[in-house]
């Protein structure tokens, strides 16, 4: 079964010259990303499995899937510990 | 639940989802904005009514941040100024850092300077970000008064002294479009020193100085956006204030020439 995520309700991003910025308006906490985490997090403002966010990087970037791969795995991993992403229901 | 010294702020609750209510912890006042609205319904107690200064000054400023932050004008900690070459600064740092010191020897070196410690980011010109500021004196911690010449006038309920910008041969202004921003703290040694900041540095820092950002969920993609597009628009800087600064202010113009 495909696990999808999402951005937390209680975030909002901006960016800063292709960086970002991350307010978590829930545990009043906020964070700074690079392009490829800001990106991931826009991505995430609908619902994407781990597969789809990998499709966006290796589109964007031009990278081999097995990089984009680990890349979004140790994302969401770092994201789901700060709670900026949650699991979600439906596609 | 937001709290700011002697306030706290509350938002939403289920059965009215989107209002804002302030209440004063001193004395019972309370205020209350629906969502979206520009109007805040606010109501004294006779108590909070005979200690009408420390109202103004702790309750209704809060409740006026409130309402300049619908109508597009976000708080921050920090001060302005315009340096001799017309180039506007935002003067921010954490609380003790040296922003009203700063903004006083600015003004005794004949930059014109507003506010030293609150002031309001908004939207200004050709889709620049401003930043507004009310008259209010520049307050200093005793010890640093004996190294300015103008007297000023001890403050009870800041525990400073006050001096208006003219009284330390400067002329007050009101707005300015940031041109660099001073992320400043007091640091040891003799020497003011520099370093330069990325737009997501400043942002971030930025973020620290205005915390009412994460108040609000409807206002605070319209408050990040601004200060991110403030952080674009200008040259950031972290600056340890040292002692040379007494002597020299424009040195800080050098720093960030």
């Amino acid at each position: 079964m495909t696990t999808y995520y999402r951005q937390h309700p209680g975030l909002r991003l901006t960016n800063v010259e292709d960086e970002g910025i991350v307010l978590h308006l829930d545990t009043r906490r906020y964070f700074s990303v690079n392009e490829t985490g800001l990106l991931i997090l826009e991505a995430l403002h609908r619902p994407q499995s781990a597969e789809q966010l990998v499709d966006v990087l290796v589109e964007r970037y031009q990278v081999a899937p097995e990089l984009a791969r680990d890349c979004v795995a140790q994302f969401l991993t770092s994201c789901q510990d700060s709670e900026l992403v949650v699991h979600s229901d439906a596609a | 639940m937001f709290r700011q010294p002697g306030v706290a702020i509350r938002y939403g609750s289920p059965d009215r989802p989107g209002v804002v209510c302030v209440q004063w912890q001193t004395a019972r006042a309370h205020a209350t904005l629906e969502p979206g609205s520009t109007i805040a319904q606010v109501a004294l107690s006779a108590a909070a009514a005979r200690r009408l200064d420390e109202c103004i000054r702790v309750f209704l400023n809060a409740v006026l941040i409130l309402v300049l932050r619908r109508a597009g004008w976000h708080h921050l900690h920090g001060g302005i100024a315009l340096d001799p070459d017309g180039r506007g600064w935002l003067i921010a740092g954490e609380p003790g850092a040296g922003k009203s010191t700063t903004t006083a020897l600015l003004a005794r070196s004949g930059w014109r300077v507003g506010n030293d410690d609150a002031v309001f980011v908004g939207c200004g010109s050709e889709n620049r970000v401003a930043v507004t500021a009310a008259r209010t004196p520049i307050a200093l911690r005793a010890p640093v008064t004996p190294r300015f010449a103008a007297r000023g006038v001890f403050a009870p309920e800041r525990k400073k002294v006050v001096y208006w910008p003219e009284e330390l041969g400067s002329r007050w202004i009101d707005r300015i479009e940031p041109a660099i921003i001073a992320f400043v703290s007091a640091g040891p040694g003799l020497t003011t020193r520099a370093w330069p900041l990325t737009p997501r540095e400043a942002a971030a820092r930025l973020i620290r100085s205005s915390a009412w950002v994460m108040l609000e969920p409807a206002l605070a993609q319209g408050h990040l956006d601004l200060l991110g597009r403030l952080a674009r628009q200008v040259r950031s800087f972290r600056i340890r204030l040292a002692e040379d600064l007494f002597e020299y202010p424009g040195r800080l113009q050098e720093l960030t020439a």
